[in-house]
């Protein structure tokens, strides 16, 4: 239905096109005035004006509809006597009266059910119907509107042009609102958790193990349940196990991607550069899911063997298997980069130290790299942050068990693992479960920012430097 | 009669396909300064970076003929180009200190050299580098800054006392003074004058009265070919060749 | 140290380092090697289903229609029993154990095989045709030679007495292996021999389409506006920070945001390629802007200035001059942000798209996977015949990844002007 009101907007509004430019047209001859701006200008101001206001309106609505029947429904129903308990049970019940409104219900549909489906008809209609006669008066209104301007010869050119610009800014205004969005997603559900566990509990806590979470509304638990639940949602172990696998990730990524990095700006011939460049960006374009398969179905499995073979115990999800290839995946963001901030210190320094007699690598290592330090550093933290905030290989390949522990060898989880787990499956809403996967995606995202914005300020600073 | 410290023979240097000096033929005598004069893209720059085999550098750079030091072909493949660049020492026309402090720019070439192993043994080096290089007093109390904090004549002084810093035997100059100001110049000047007491030096140069001030031999390029050499005197009072003399008497480049 | 010795020592060092260099550049090569040859060893068998040839008789007594029945009739006929007496024919057994290991050599899905020859032929009733019937994922194992037949009987998933069917119907020359049309047509299933990308193929195109049409108009308008009109101002600044921020946020945080904005708040259908297509363009927006404004940044003021100067207006010489230098590099940028979203699975895996869909999706509303999130599902489960299903699925992943690759970088070097 929204599709075919969109089409008839579209259609009607590019018709009115023609019309608003011979409009124009015919009023500038029989008025005998020149026209502010060529006729097709008039066209696309009258478009304008009929198909955007009336667009906005419909996309507001279809966004705000469901929620509000959904609580006028709701309410109705419980004046009537229908019993939920919570947010859960009323959000059941919710769908049930849709269901019998469809007709694919197959339940006993008793009184009170059968009178809400029949209130969520009529409501329904009502707003459909509301929608409808809105969206005829926006449109008649801004058509009014804009045939006045037209009759007064407005400088159509620089209206467009206006309103154009209005809908590029608010293009660019996207980005903010997705930050926004972000933000609030995350803190809506966050503070709820907090309000139930302890921040510092959270943070400091040592247990991760939030299946103990059992208790489904938040409000009602007892002093003594959250005694019990105090213990299960603490973080270090999680920071533990994500700083861990990106320590192993970063001891691979860093020697390799650095010395890459540095051969490929200073000694590689144009031949070489040409065939070993793009092979190391198709590592940063392979898809991490497919790392973490190869990590969990052969690598994993492969240091085991290897483990057993010296008669070590070796789990099939350490955190080194899972560690190496995360650190293979970060090599071309270090290699890359380092690329460019290696090419951009200046030729005259290392001009400089040859005609002292320094040897390529006496210069690349004492002169080049620490005049490039910045730069290394700062592709060096976002390596780290790509690293901590990695899903997929460390969902497959590494534990889901929150130990603490500095043995490689073992399997640990990692902060990401656990938004996973936590979400994939049934959730219930307002448990701290469900929330806490959120106050792990808030400390995850604060924690990226902050990374990122040193390695954006160092690598800027750089760049001043040299630029 | 001065002993001739640089002798280069059909000197013949091409990058790619473009040749860049014809057949230079061209003795460098020690101890004194010899100016490399001519209009822009003549090919001054690239015969002194021929000496110290900067060139090197470049990879479509290829040469012919010989340049000789002390009797000795310097692009013999036996001869190591860092023990080369060790004897023979460059500033460059844009002073390049690198970004470490004072300190480090002068002890950065003694220490991969191997010059200096004690921390007193470095310090002696840096002070005396800088005392030749006329800037030890204006920079004694602040060898911890770092050198691009000094102005564009410290700079370029500091590249100087760097150079000499490996106690090399010749000293090529490309330009040195045409980023910096009269002052800085005639400092730089003044201090070439002293230098050449101990290296032979050797100074392109696009200014005609520099060449007259510091150098006793000058040579003359014009489109990669030496078009004459001789005594700085001479060759501005009174030159051989007809291009010289339209060169000095300005009527191109 | 004498000079001489010093001198060996330095030069030794600088061959150690070039060394080093061109080690680590071998070793990122090798891995991919390694990758890439690993994967398509355990792939390639996907592309290939294990059939048995089988008597099959279409017996009167067993079916109760006719020949020329209609089409709504044979649908709803039980072809069972036609299907295990054919089945049972293969081989002689002893007992209803030996029955039931004969059965289940073929796969669950062997009587609408059946079916569907009769759908095509109506009047076969009476006749014993040879059909070629799907194999079960165990003997498809087997025949590809992924099970080790050396095992004791308890630890094998195959009988000793499936065994011996098994090699004398390869002795008979029974059993051969066709291409895997399942493997592309049908959607998911819990039985490896039948499960294909069907769904997950077209999930994924949804979800990449309505990421391309959301993300692509609203980031080129974007980064116009940001190159060419913004002011220098407080809130542009804020802008710019923004879509950094973004670009660099974890996929993972964007999940959480489909889940609690896309889902929670609005209520759009869980699971869904609209939602998935939403939350990609979210992700995919700043990877489009970046590329974007540097290709705007690229072109010349004299480009911008001629046009002003013979009366154009600013937005004139913007859109009519200026934008289309920079589309080679917009195009090549968001094909390869493309790309990156086509790979993305986390997010997705948040909104629900690990539900098990059987069906292909008809609309972008309806249920699907996509293909990153099925070699995801695949690799959980625990059968050996899925191993090759996912390896094959990421060949097919990695093929279209390479394409767009090439294509962003073929537009690139052809169409891009060079400003020197």
């Amino acid at each position: 239905m929204n599709l075919a009101l969109i089409f008839l907007i579209t259609i009607f509004s590019f018709s009115l096109f023609f019309y608003g430019r011979s409009k124009s047209k015919s009023l500038s001859i029989e008025n005998n005035y020149k026209l502010n701006a060529l006729p097709k200008f008039y066209g696309y101001y009258l478009v304008l004006w009929c198909s955007l206001p009336s667009l906005v309106f419909l996309l507001v609505w279809t966004l705000f509809e469901p929620t509000i029947i959904k609580s006028i429904i709701l309410k109705i129903a419980a004046d009537q006597g229908v019993v939920m308990q919570d947010q859960n049970a009323a959000n059941l019940i919710y769908e049930k009266i849709k269901a019998v409104y469809l007709g694919t219900y197959f339940g006993d549909v008793d009184i009170l059910l059968k009178e809400s489906s029949l209130s969520y008809a009529k409501f329904k209609n009502i707003f459909t119907n509301s929608k409808i006669v809105l969206i005829f008066v926006i449109v008649i209104s801004s058509i009014i509107y804009a045939l006045k301007k037209i009759k007064s010869n407005n400088k159509a050119r620089d209206d467009v042009e206006i309103i154009l610009k209005g809908l590029l800014f608010i293009s660019s205004l996207i980005a903010i609102l997705t930050t926004l969005g972000i933000i609030f997603s995350l803190l809506f559900e966050s503070i709820k958790f907090f309000s139930v566990i302890n921040i510092f509990d959270y943070l400091f806590g040592t247990n991760w193990s939030p299946q103990r979470a059992f208790v489904r509304d938040a409000s009602s638990i007892t002093a003594a349940e959250y005694e019990d639940l105090k213990d299960a949602f603490g973080f270090v172990p999680l920071i533990a196990g994500t700083a861990f696998i990106a320590f192993i990730a970063m001891l691979v990524a860093v020697p390799v991607g650095l010395f890459s990095g540095i051969y490929m700006a200073e000694y590689a011939t144009k031949k070489i550069r040409k065939v070993s460049k793009p092979i190391i960006e198709i590592l940063a374009g392979i898809p991490t899911v497919v790392y973490g398969f190869f990590a969990a179905l052969t690598v994993g499995p492969f240091f085991r063997q290897i483990g057993e073979n010296f008669g070590l115990t070796v789990s099939s999800e350490s955190a080194l298997a899972a560690g190496l290839i995360m650190g293979i995946m970060i090599i071309p963001y270090i290699s890359s980069l380092s690329d460019d901030v290696i090419n951009s210190v200046p030729q005259s320094l290392r001009d400089g130290s040859y005609a002292i007699g320094a040897t390529k690598s006496e210069t690349i290592k004492k002169v080049v790299i620490p005049a490039a330090l910045p730069g290394i550093i700062g592709s060096i933290l976002l390596a780290v942050s790509r690293a901590i905030g990695e899903t997929m290989i460390v969902v497959m390949a590494a534990g889901l068990a929150a130990n603490l522990t500095i043995n490689p060898l073992d399997s640990t989880t990692t902060i990401t693992t656990q938004i996973v787990m936590i979400l994939i499956g049934d959730q219930e809403f307002d448990s701290p479960k469900t929330q806490s996967a959120f106050a792990l995606g808030l400390t995850l995202f604060i924690a990226t920012l902050i990374l990122n914005y040193i390695a954006l300020r160092v690598v800027k600073k750089y760049r001043e430097k040299y630029d | 009669m001065k002993h001739v410290k640089i002798k280069s023979k059909n000197l013949n240097v091409f990058y790619g396909e473009k040749q860049a000096l014809f057949d230079v033929n061209l003795d460098l005598n020690e101890k004194e300064v010899t100016a490399l004069i001519g209009p822009s893209g003549c090919g001054k720059s690239t015969f002194i970076r021929c000496i110290n085999r900067m060139n090197d550098v470049i990879d479509i750079c290829k040469i012919s003929g010989t340049i000789e030091m002390d009797g000795v072909d310097i692009n013999n493949k036996n001869l190591d180009v860092v023990s080369l660049r060790e004897r023979v020492g460059m500033v460059f026309q844009k002073p390049n200190p690198f970004p470490k402090s004072i300190y480090d720019n002068i002890s950065y070439g003694p220490k991969i050299h191997g010059k200096g192993e004690t921390k007193s043994e470095l310090d002696a080096i840096v002070e005396n580098s800088l005392k030749k290089a006329a800037l030890w007093e204006e920079v004694k109390d602040r060898l911890d800054e770092p050198g691009t904090s000094l102005s564009g004549g410290q700079q370029q002084r500091l590249c100087i006392a760097r150079a000499i810093s490996v106690n090399p035997e010749v000293i090529l100059m490309d330009e040195p003074c045409s980023a910096l100001d009269p002052i800085a110049t005639a400092k730089i000047e003044e201090l070439i004058d002293e230098l050449k007491e101990t290296y032979t030096i050797v100074i392109v140069t696009h200014s005609m009265a520099q060449a007259v001030r510091v150098s006793q031999k000058t040579g003359f390029f014009h489109l990669g070919k030496l078009i004459e050499v001789g005594k700085t005197e001479k060759i501005f009072k009174n030159p051989d060749n007809k291009m010289t003399q339209d060169y000095i008497t300005g009527r191109f480049g | 140290m004498t000079k001489e010795q010093r001198l060996i020592k330095r030069h030794r060092a600088e061959k150690r380092f070039q060394f080093y260099g061109l080690l680590s550049i071998f070793i990122a090569l090798l891995f991919v090697l390694v990758l890439v040859s690993n994967i398509f060893s355990k792939g390639s068998s996907a592309f290939m289903k294990t059939v048995i040839k089988t008597e099959v008789f279409y017996d009167q007594e067993l079916l109760e229609i006719e020949n020329g029945a209609s089409r709504d009739d044979i649908i709803s006929t039980d072809f069972f029993d036609v299907t295990i007496e054919s089945l049972l024919e293969v081989f002689p057994t002893n007992g209803l154990e030996e029955e039931k290991q004969l059965i289940n050599l073929f796969s669950t899905d062997v009587e609408l095989e059946i079916k569907s020859v009769f759908l095509k032929n109506n009047n076969i009733i009476g006749q014993k045709i040879i059909l070629e019937l799907t194999a079960s994922d165990d003997i498809d194992q087997l025949h590809k030679g992924n099970y080790p037949r050396d095992l004791p009987e308890e630890r094998r998933r195959i009988s000793d007495f499936q065994l011996k069917i098994f090699d004398q119907l390869v002795e008979d020359g029974k059993i051969k292996k066709n291409f895997n049309n399942y493997y592309f047509t049908k959607g998911d299933s819990r039985d490896p021999e039948l499960a294909g990308i069907g769904g997950a193929l077209v999930g994924s195109l949804y979800s990449i389409l309505i990421c391309l049409i959301l993300s692509f108009p609203i980031a080129v308008l974007a980064s116009i506006y940001l190159e060419e009109f913004a002011p220098k101002n407080k809130i542009t600044e804020f802008i710019e920070i923004n879509i950094n921020n973004l670009a660099a946020v974890p996929s993972i945080v964007y999940g959480l945001l489909a889940l609690q904005i896309l889902l929670s708040t609005i209520h759009l259908p869980r699971s869904t390629p609209l939602v998935a297509g939403i939350t990609l363009a979210l992700m995919t927006l700043p990877r489009i802007i970046i590329p974007c404004r540097a290709s705007l940044k690229a072109v010349p003021p004299s480009i911008r200035e001629g046009a002003l100067a013979v009366g154009a207006s600013k937005f004139q010489s913007v859109f009519h001059h200026v934008v289309p230098l920079a589309l080679p590099g917009t195009l090549s940028g968001t094909i390869i942000g493309l790309a990156q979203a086509l790979g993305e699975t986390a997010p997705l895996i948040l909104i629900g798209m690990v539900a098990f869909v059987v069906d292909i999706p008809a609309s972008p509303i309806d249920p699907s996977a996509s293909l990153p999130v099925q070699v995801y599902l695949w690799s959980e489960s625990a059968e050996r015949g899925f191993v090759e299903k996912t390896s094959a699925t990421i060949m097919i992943l990695l093929s279209f990844l390479i394409v767009m690759n090439f294509l962003a970088v073929y537009l690139r070097q052809k169409f891009e002007k060079r400003w020197n």
